[in-house]
């Protein structure tokens, strides 16, 4: 099951991101937001392979790591908790114009295969081609589409 | 053994641990001057071999750890250095006891010790002895390093003789267990004859050797007896050994494959003393001789090759090694070192997703509760390691977390400022910049959610670390940089915080200098509001200052020789982009109009905004305003007055936004729009103030080219008015007003005006001059409105074409003709061409008035000012003449003008002309009017020849022509008209009813004629009298005005009786009769000469006879108009000489 999942531009930044529970949405940025370091390594090691044979699924970036680190929690007190509740498993895709999609997967109750993620991304990829065919929609500017939501919204509910 | 050291690297494992410790009372700078003093002897060549000693000294080390001296040797405390005070021989025992105790707590590890006395003199410092060295005090010890390198090589003794020792210990001898303390337990009651515990024993102690053979400078011999040790363990399974076996075979690898340290600048090497600079260089190289091992060490050209491992299998190791450690709980701390070892050798290797698997392993080994400083140090250790394999977010996450740490509420004290520091470090991570700049440049792209987040953590902390100022800065750049992305509620919640803080601290401009170094720039405020345009603004077109002609003249020619160039405007184009065409003056109110819009989703209160600028002395005038939520573009106008004369250029303009003071340039603000930002002001110039006797008027004028009209006044006259205007000039301004120049300019009009709408005398006026600041003067124009006094054309056409209208006199078409020219020139308005009979058409005049002026300083520098008064008319039609047309008056020199006068206004009116009675005219009434006129000879009028090249085109100079006629004749006229009930009065002009027809016959003929009876003239009325009976002369005398010949005439005198019944009488042979011939010859006739015929008539019987002079008409020339032979009749009573007697 999903629980996280981002778009990323080339250069880094998000372009849409949506996480369950919606309310631990910042938790799952500062999840992607380091994940990056590793796709980035990478992408740059795999930068001297050549390009139509690359494989654009990179696997597992992190194993689990859940860090709750809130300094301005409602009552200004900080707090810093460092627990693994629950297995979450970072995966990462880049496209081949180096827009990167991570997916954060919950596999505390079921360990999905590796096929079943590459299947996941792919169909990411290809609403994620729509979005990028609709001629009102500015590269680089964040992802406002109800269909790219939807097939979104169908991969964190389908698998669980 | 629970505390670890994260900043262990492989190379460690080479080094002797020695502590430098204080004891009594010695105060931190001292201790920690003499511990870098001595820190700095940290390699040493050992006598003449070339082996190098490697000393890591430590001021605190806990003793704990010492115990697990036996497994790796570089954790055994093998040297202790104490730093002591003491200044009187008396407590010098006291002093020496105490580092006995101190040598205890080490005892059992320590190889040697010294102890550093400093302040004791006397004799008991003269005292030689090895372990305790005397100094006066701290600036007179030079011979530490020396003393420092005794003591180190006095260990390297103890520990060579040891090593010898152990190396040759051979398995006769029984082998004692080396065991970590909690093993000690687990070995009671073991079977210490049993090959498998002698053999672990053997292990341990080779691994031993190793580690003493590292230490001591021999890496070959210490690589042979690892892999030796590797092999025994491995066959006893002692998993705890054998990755210590393994670790120590790797460090021994690293050591061989990277000469330069992984440790970073912490436990970086120097190189190996500045004797053998060749043999540093040396070491890279495969195959030449490593220094270490020379002499001594014999193992190393042969065992090289086989027993040091290549860079992978130095991984392959660790990751064994690590996997050993994981199986004991207890040896946590050593897992951890060994997992940050190897990931500094692979940071090395460039291997950085290998080194973040250790790492992360790292991260998952659970060392006992560790206390909160522990934490602290566990997190910046993990982000440091992040940091060296380019994992820079990861690095920053985990420092963030320990910045979380620092701060976490368990802390007693929570430490602010160590949390603000460690947040600054992260921003790097998160690829954020402090400096406002770096946004300017289009859209923001970075992971705005966590950027965001770390900024209210800077703001959070540095509020709680008690420096509201960078709260301030921070939140500041939060709002500025971040606007896009906030949500409605998070602005409102930042802005209100960011006015809360600077309540305390007001926002400034300046740079705030942190004391780590890292400066925060200022955060101006140029999304709040959002300026989209800037537009230095002209000024008003009354104040504006104009150069003089001649001058401007001189400059142009400076530029270019060339009237145009297309080269030269290209060129101005581009300096025009920059400059602006217009001038500022001194000591005026100069303003920059602005349009800003407000992003925020409530009302933004801008208040002290004013702008910046450059080169000239300038006043700037501060405005405060509001904006609406999300208002679109708003113009705001800032003003200011400039003070000295120059070049100015605005760079930007300044606010106070939520307590913030922000200076925006204009050069950093991204997609600006500006005309422009330098202008020239120019000296002071008087300001004048016009205030008339006019109500002003609503409606402003249209003006044509570029002049704006700064008052504007309007009065309704009744054609033919006139109306005074009493104009106020009051110097308003600072400077003297000097010269002044009045001019007008009727603005183009449908309607065609006669006589000068506008007139002034100025001299009176100027005789005020020069008018001080304050002072006032009058001026005064008459306005005078004489409008075409016909009626509409169709209903005069209506009432030219019904035949009988002109005059009446026959006349033959082709004249007729010549009326309608005039008609057709008229445009045609269809507005205009309303239903005939409208008479009440309001008609409306304009016109400018422009006051030059200049004075003062702008006067010298050849400056003016212009200043303009729109003039309104209205314009209502008093009188109309609807017809014009002569009849002959009794005398051929006169006629009578009959004009058909209509009242168009509503009141009572009395029109009179010359010398004729008033004419009463009731509302809407229409009476004929007769005025007797002499007729004009309009020959005589002077053309000049100026108006004749003016008006080349014939038929404007025949217009002219008739436009002077009509103007004689209105002067002849005066024809004046007078509302009493409003008491106003006026003039009516005929000039513009006039046609062609009725001057033809207000003109005197240019044959005269005069006939003279008895020697009298006759004329109309003239009766002349005559005795019957008596020859009376009569005399026709032709005097010829035209410019050519005239004749031959032949006139025929016929004399008849008028019954004054409509009965003429020609039957009068028997009553009159001709003294010679009644028909005249006249010759041709010269111009300007005259030709007379005489005759003479007696009259037989009394009686009112009258003579009919006619010409023949064959004898007439055609060519001639017939009014040209106009005679007079003439009228002659006979009377009897009886009635007379």
């Amino acid at each position: 099951m999903a629980v996280c999942i981002a778009v990323i531009a080339k250069e880094n930044y998000p372009l849409y991101i949506r996480s369950i529970p919606a309310e631990q949405e910042l938790k799952f940025h500062y999840t992607v937001h380091t994940s990056l370091d590793v796709v980035d390594e990478k992408v740059s090691a795999m930068g001297k392979a050549l390009v139509d044979q690359r494989e654009l699924y990179l696997g597992l970036l992190y194993p689990t790591e859940d860090y709750k680190v809130s300094l301005l929690s409602r009552l200004g007190i900080p707090c810093v908790k460092s627990m693994f509740p629950n297995q979450l498993h970072r995966y990462g895709y880049v496209t081949n114009s180096k827009v990167k999609f991570v997916m954060v997967v919950d596999s505390s109750n079921t360990a999905l295969r590796d096929n079943e993620i590459r299947s996941m991304f792919r169909k990411l990829h290809n609403s994620y081609t729509d979005v990028m065919c609709n001629p009102f929609y500015n590269p680089g500017d964040r992802i406002h589409s109800r269909a790219f939501d939807n097939m979104v919204t169908s991969m964190m509910v389908q698998v669980c | 053994m629970s505390v670890p050291d994260y900043m262990q690297c492989a190379e460690d494992h080479q080094t002797l641990l020695v502590v430098v410790q204080p004891v009594g009372i010695v105060s931190e700078e001292n201790f920690f001057r003499i511990y870098k003093r001595i820190s700095s002897v940290s390699q040493i060549n050992v006598r003449d071999s070339q082996r190098v000693l490697y000393i890591r000294y430590r001021h605190h080390y806990p003793p704990e750890n010492n115990e697990w001296g036996d497994f790796q040797t570089h954790r055994k405390v093998v040297g202790l250095i104490t730093v002591t005070d003491c200044f009187s021989a008396k407590d010098w025992p006291q002093t020496f006891e105490k580092f006995h105790v101190q040598k205890e707590i080490y005892g059992s590890t320590l190889y040697d010790s010294r102890l550093f006395v400093f302040g004791l003199q006397g004799e008991i410092a003269e005292q030689p002895r090895t372990d305790v060295a005397f100094y006066p005090n701290y600036d007179e010890c030079e011979s530490v390093e020396k003393r420092i390198e005794d003591f180190i090589e006095s260990l390297f003794i103890v520990l060579e003789s040891k090593r010898l020792d152990r190396a040759t210990d051979k398995s006769g001898d029984k082998i004692p267990l080396l065991c970590v303390p909690f093993e000690k337990k687990d070995f009671v009651g073991l079977d210490t004859d049993s090959r498998h515990y002698k053999k672990r024993c053997q292990g341990r102690m080779r691994k031993h050797v190793g580690d003493l053979c590292l230490q001591a400078g021999m890496l070959q011999d210490s690589l042979v007896h690892y892999h030796m040790s590797v092999e025994l363990l491995r066959s006893v399974n002692d998993f705890l050994w054998l990755g210590a076996a393994l670790e120590g075979l790797c460090s021994a690898s690293v050591i061989y494959h990277y000469p330069g340290g992984t440790g970073g600048k912490a436990g970086a090497r120097r190189p190996q003393g500045s004797s053998l600079p060749a043999d540093t260089g040396n070491r890279h190289r495969p195959g030449a001789l490593t220094t270490n091992g020379i002499n001594a060490d014999t193992s190393t050209e042969i065992g090289r090759a086989k027993n040091c491992l290549s860079p992978e299998d130095i991984i392959d190791k660790y990751k064994e090694a690590i996997s050993y450690y994981s199986k004991y709980k207890n040896a946590g701390v050593i897992e951890l070192e060994a997992c940050v070892k190897a990931v500094r050798v692979l940071a090395i290797q460039k291997r950085s997703m290998e080194a973040s698997e250790f790492l992360q392993n790292a991260v998952y080994i659970n060392l006992r509760q560790l206390s909160e400083e522990e934490k602290i140090q566990r997190y910046s250790i993990l982000s440091e390691l992040y940091e060296l394999i380019g994992f820079h977010r990861k690095s920053a996450f985990f420092k963030r977390v320990a910045a979380m740490q620092c701060v976490a509420p368990s802390i007693a004290e929570p430490g602010w400022r160590a949390c603000y520091k460690l947040l600054l470090e992260t921003l790097p991570g998160y690829s954020l910049s402090l400096d406002p700049k770096d946004f300017n440049k289009g859209t923001h792209r970075g992971w705005a959610a966590v950027q965001m987040r770390l900024l209210h953590e800077l703001v959070y902390a540095s509020r709680r670390m008690g420096n509201p100022a960078l709260s301030v800065r921070h939140l500041s750049f939060l709002l500025q940089t971040m606007l896009d992305f906030l949500s409605d509620q998070e602005k409102k919640d930042v802005t209100q915080s960011l006015e809360s803080y600077t309540s305390k601290c007001p926002g400034t401009m300046e740079l705030l200098s942190l004391p780590d170094g890292l400066n925060l720039p200022p955060v101006p405020f140029t999304k709040l509001p959002i300026v989209r345009r800037v537009k230095l603004l002209n000024l008003p077109a009354s104040l504006r200052p104009q150069k003089m002609k001649s001058l401007l003249g001189q400059n142009m020619s400076a530029k270019s020789p060339f009237i145009y160039s297309p080269i030269i405007a290209h060129n101005r184009g581009e300096e025009r982009s920059k400059k602006i065409d217009f001038q500022w003056v001194q000591g005026d109110v100069c303003e920059v109009q602005l349009m800003v819009y407000n992003p925020m989703p409530f009302e933004l209160r801008v208040e002290n905004m004013g702008l910046l600028t450059s080169g000239v002395e300038f006043e700037s005038l501060p405005a405060a305003l509001s904006l609406p939520a999300e208002s679109g573009l708003y113009p705001v106008t800032l003003v200011g007055v400039p003070r000295s004369t120059g070049q100015i250029s605005i760079n930007g303009y300044h606010t106070t936004v939520f307590g913030v003071f922000s200076d925006c340039l204009l050069d950093s603000l991204p997609g600006i729009k500006t005309n422009g930002s330098t202008v020239e002001v120019i000296p002071a110039l008087p300001r004048l103030q016009i205030s008339t006797s006019l109500p002003r008027s609503a409606r402003t004028l249209q003006p044509s080219s570029g002049d704006e009209i700064s008052t504007n006044v309007s009065v309704q006259l009744y054609n033919g008015e006139t109306q005074q205007l009493d104009i106020k000039l009051e110097n308003i301004g600072t400077e003297p007003l000097e010269k002044l120049e009045v001019t007008s300019k009727i603005l183009t009009t449908k309607e065609k005006l006669y006589g000068d709408f506008l007139s002034w005398k100025l001299e009176e006026t100027l005789a005020q001059f020069p008018l001080q600041p304050g002072k006032t003067a009058t001026f005064t124009v008459n306005i005078k409105v004489k409008l075409d006094f016909s009626c509409q054309e169709n209903l005069l056409q209506d009432f030219n074409d019904d035949g009988i209208s002109v005059s009446g006199l026959p006349l033959s078409s082709p004249f007729r003709q010549v009326v309608k020219p005039r008609v057709d020139s008229k445009p045609v308005n269809p507005s205009e061409s309303s239903k005939a009979g409208d008479f009440s058409h309001v008609k409306t005049l304009e016109a400018i008035l422009n006051f030059k002026y200049s004075g003062g300083p702008g006067h010298i520098d050849g400056y003016y000012r212009n200043l303009s008064l729109g003039i309104h008319v209205e314009a209502e039609p008093s009188v109309f003449f609807t017809r014009v047309s002569t009849l002959p008056a009794t005398s051929t020199r006169q006629c009578h003008l009959l004009l058909d006068v209509f009242n168009s206004t509503e009141h009572e009116l009395t029109i009179s002309a010359k010398n004729n009675e008033e004419l009463i005219l009731h509302a809407g009434e229409c009476q004929r009017m007769a005025i007797q006129v002499d007729k004009f000879n309009f020959e005589s009028f002077p053309e000049s020849p100026a108006e004749r090249t003016q008006f080349t085109n014939p038929k404007q100079l025949e217009e002219e022509r008739q436009e002077a006629r009509g103007l004689e004749i209105n002067s002849k006229l005066d024809i004046h008209w007078n509302i009493p009930s409003l008491k106003r009065h006026g003039e009516a002009s005929v000039e513009g009813i006039l046609n062609q027809l009725v001057l033809e016959h207000l003109q005197l003929a240019p044959l005269q004629w005069d006939v003279l009876v008895d020697g009298q003239l006759c004329d109309c009325d003239v009766v002349a009298d005559c005795r019957v009976g008596d020859p009376i002369p009569l005399e026709v005398r032709l005097t010829n005005w035209s410019k050519r010949n005239v004749g031959p005439f032949a006139l025929t005198v016929i004399p008849y009786q008028d019954y004054q019944n409509g009965v003429h009488n020609y039957e009068l042979q028997d009553a009159i009769t001709f003294v010679g011939s009644n028909t005249f010859y006249i010759d041709s006739v010269r111009p300007t000469e005259n030709s007379v015929c005489l005759g003479a008539l007696l009259f037989l019987y009394t009686g009112d006879f009258y003579l009919n002079i006619k010409f023949h008409e064959d004898t007439t020339s055609k060519e001639l108009p017939l009014s040209w032979f106009c005679l007079p009749s003439v009228h002659i009573r006979a009377q009897g000489p009886d009635l007379q007697a």
